[in-house]
């Protein structure tokens, strides 16, 4: 008996002091370690790791900028203190994304995470930072069913991007402004005759959102866009020549593609290549990238592209110079240029430190609470307003957007972009090439 | 859905080039079933390493990329000896699970070892005859795909000549039919695993160049999906049948494409698998199997 006491005994003071120290280690705050710890989610493998790639190269770089700076100042530390990034690799899929999240907020015991692409893979991790409340500045997952979901507190998610109905409105009204008039005029059809539009996408909240927007715009705005074909694929589709056949028999003016840089790159060749299809491909912009431009080759030509980034069409204004920067040292750290996801994960680091900074404390609340004041200046994507700062309904920012058109640049051999919408952005005027062909009228 | 015959014939002109690749595949992972009863799931990085090795030497030598398949199938060949004498040969018949996890790992290995030659960005290739295209009536067939559909239908019939009318080919299919009887008969059956997994290796890897020089995109991690369905098409055309790969592959590519354009991209696998649980449900030894004793 007495033994038995003092066997338990000595299990209730183990016991009790595994509960303490475990209570200490989820409150001790990383700063204590002289550093902040920001978990970086990113697609390092599978269908997205091109993507993925720029997002850790272009986070790594803000990091290494804001520390050679000195760091971050935290105010209730006194002091400044560097940035550790940590990386999440989602591989891709919904099973790594929680996996990596789970580790980053777990294991690793980061103070804010940033980063994430595909809308699939962002939603199926955003439950376990709800539950962990770690602040989260989402550089991708475009989709409104990711941001205006109700069936989680996502309070402390910050979407640095514009949703699927932002950057399809942008791309409809391209469509509708430019594209359907010149495409009138050249071949003599009458003003108010109907575009027709085919719309190819993946099957995916980002898909499914990009073609909800587009419909429910038309729509809304009663534009003269017949919308004559809806084909979804599978995410890291590489075949797309019976998919383009079956676009090709409704005679479509235009096609809206929905896509990732490695399914774009497939669909645009076969498109013009083996199916014959002299048509438009307006595509998203995800898929401003170097890695797009090198891959598409001479099938990019004339081709359009909504897009708030391009690493060769930087646009005239105040952005101008820290693009530039940018570019220039991405370039000599990396060699060759980041893309458009990398910029607004390189963007959202800064956002991170900014809202530390103003937080002057790594405690998960008040960093939220700074994100959801946040006013900071405009850095390399134009803002609306000039103005990094997130909206109180859903947390996101809001972006001008614009378009871009491709034409090869024989130097390199590969299509170059130039902006063509909106007005006060365009270095010059759309055009249809000679080889296009309008579907029926 | 717009349904006339020039539209419906170019879905299949489609899905026959799809199943060519899907049959050069599934034919050398049943003949490395068929003699040596081994899973090797591993078998989608034998196509993979066929589009680097094509990719690599298209690049350093600038020669037309069909004929690089006089390179890429030796290559293979010797890779999937060396795979065969490592990995397969020290664990035959210790287990179906040692099989298993050994096709997992060198998946992993493969593509962790491409990435890190190549890294892990999409790559594709530009055929020289990418531009020209032969107008059939209402189809347009591109030659390239004209050639792979050519080229695979050669290589199908030189394997069937090999087969059929050599000493070499006689013994592999001794070895497949009867194991034993052919170690009774004085055949070197191990000699036999090695060249089969081996000629298995260097089919996959022609499928790889075809890949390539069709203009498809590649990256380390390409090779799971096909190896999938590689697996589908030799259980629905019979484990260890030669024909039921060749028809499986045929069958898989058709249904594919004509799914895409029936009922959207997104269908496609799901109804390639709907068929082949038909199919098993009904003759449960695949199209060409035969029930065992």
């Amino acid at each position: 008996m007495k033994r038995e006491s003092i066997f338990c005994i000595f299990l209730a003071i183990c016991l009790t002091f595994l509960v303490l120290s475990s209570g200490c280690t989820e409150q001790q705050p990383a700063a204590q370690k002289g550093e902040i710890k920001i978990g970086v989610v990113a697609s390092m493998t599978g269908p997205a790791s091109t993507t993925g790639k720029d997002i850790w190269q272009s986070a790594e770089l803000a990091a290494e900028e804001i520390n050679a700076r000195g760091g971050v100042y935290v105010k209730d530390l006194g002091r400044s203190i560097p940035i550790h990034l940590v990386q999440g690799d989602d591989e891709s899929t919904r099973e790594g994304g929680q996996k990596a999240v789970s580790k980053l907020i777990t294991q690793d015991n980061v103070d804010l995470l940033v980063g994430g692409y595909s809308s699939a893979v962002v939603s199926a991790h955003q439950a376990i930072v709800a539950e962990y409340k770690v602040p989260y500045i989402i550089s991708g997952g475009s989709s409104t069913s990711v941001s205006h979901r109700t069936d989680i507190d996502t309070s402390y998610m910050f979407f640095h991007r514009p949703n699927t109905d932002d950057s399809g409105e942008a791309s409809v009204m391209f469509i509708n402004e430019v594209i359907r008039p010149s495409i009138n005029s050249k071949f003599g059809f009458s003003a108010d005759r109907k575009l027709r539009m085919a719309v190819i996408y993946q099957d995916s909240p980002f898909g499914k959102g990009q073609l909800d927007a587009v419909k429910n715009l038309i729509k809304t705005e009663n534009l003269p866009i017949e919308v004559v074909a809806e084909e979804p694929f599978k995410m890291g589709e590489s075949d797309f020549r019976t998919v383009l056949t079956s676009v090709k028999s409704k005679n479509p003016d235009i096609i809206y593609a929905v896509t990732f840089l490695n399914e774009l790159v497939p669909m645009t060749q076969q498109a013009r290549r083996d199916v014959g299809l002299n048509t438009l491909i307006l595509s998203i912009e995800n898929n401003d990238d170097p890695d797009y431009y090198k891959g598409v080759g001479s099938y990019g030509d004339a081709q359009v592209m909504e897009s708030r980034f391009s690493p060769y069409a930087v646009p005239k204004g105040s952005t101008e110079e820290a693009t530039r920067q940018f570019l220039s040292n991405f370039d000599k750290k990396y060699g060759g240029f980041a893309g458009m996801m990398g910029a607004a994960t390189y963007e959202s680091v800064y956002v991170a430190a900014e809202a530390i900074e103003k937080a002057g404390s790594l405690e998960k609340a008040k960093i939220r609470d700074a994100l959801a004041n946040l006013a900071m200046p405009q850095m390399m994507e134009i803002m609306k307003g000039g103005i990094i700062s997130f909206s109180p309904d859903f947390h996101e920012s809001k972006f001008d957007l614009y378009v871009v058109q491709l034409a090869i640049d024989p130097a390199s051999g590969e299509p170059r972009p130039t902006i063509v919408w909106p007005e006060n952005l365009k270095a010059k005027e759309f055009m249809l090439p000679d080889w296009y062909t309008p579907g029926s009228t | 859905m717009d349904g006339s015959i020039g539209i419906l014939s170019q879905v299949a002109f489609w899905g026959l080039y799809s199943g060519c690749i899907y049959i050069l595949l599934a034919t050398g992972l049943n003949l490395i079933f068929g003699v040596m009863k081994i899973v090797n799931f591993a078998h989608g990085e034998f196509l993979m390493l066929g589009t680097y090795v094509t990719f690599f030497l298209f690049v350093i030598s600038g020669f037309n990329p069909y004929v690089l398949l006089i390179c890429s199938i030796p290559v293979l060949i010797v890779v999937g000896i060396i795979v065969e004498r490592l990995c397969f040969r020290p664990i035959l018949g210790t287990g179906k699970l040692n099989e298993i996890f050994i096709s997992l790992g060198l998946i992993y290995i493969f593509q962790n070892m491409v990435a890190m030659i190549w890294t892990d960005e999409w790559r594709s290739i530009k055929s020289p005859f990418s531009d020209i295209t032969i107008s059939l009536g209402p189809l347009q067939l591109p030659l390239d795909y004209l050639i792979i559909i050519t080229v695979t239908i050669l290589i199908l019939v030189a394997f069937y000549l090999f087969l059929q009318k050599t000493a070499l080919g006689r013994a592999i299919r001794a070895a497949s039919q009867n194991r034993k009887g052919a170690m009774l008969m004085g055949i070197n059956v191990e000699k036999m695993d090695m060249l089969t997994f081996g000629i298995g290796a260097g089919l996959a890897g022609a499928a790889g160049t075809l890949w390539a020089v069709s203009g498809q995109v590649f990256n380390p991690y390409m090779g799971s999906i096909p190896a999938i369905k590689g697996f589908a098409i030799i259980i629905l055309g019979g484990l260890g049948s030669i024909p039921g790969a060749i028809v499986g592959g045929l069958a898989i590519g058709m249904v594919e494409n004509f799914t895409a354009y029936t009922l959207g991209g997104s269908w496609k696998d799901a109804v390639s698998f709907i068929l082949l649980i038909v199919v098993l449900v009904i003759r449960p030894t695949g199209l060409f199997g035969e029930a065992e004793e």
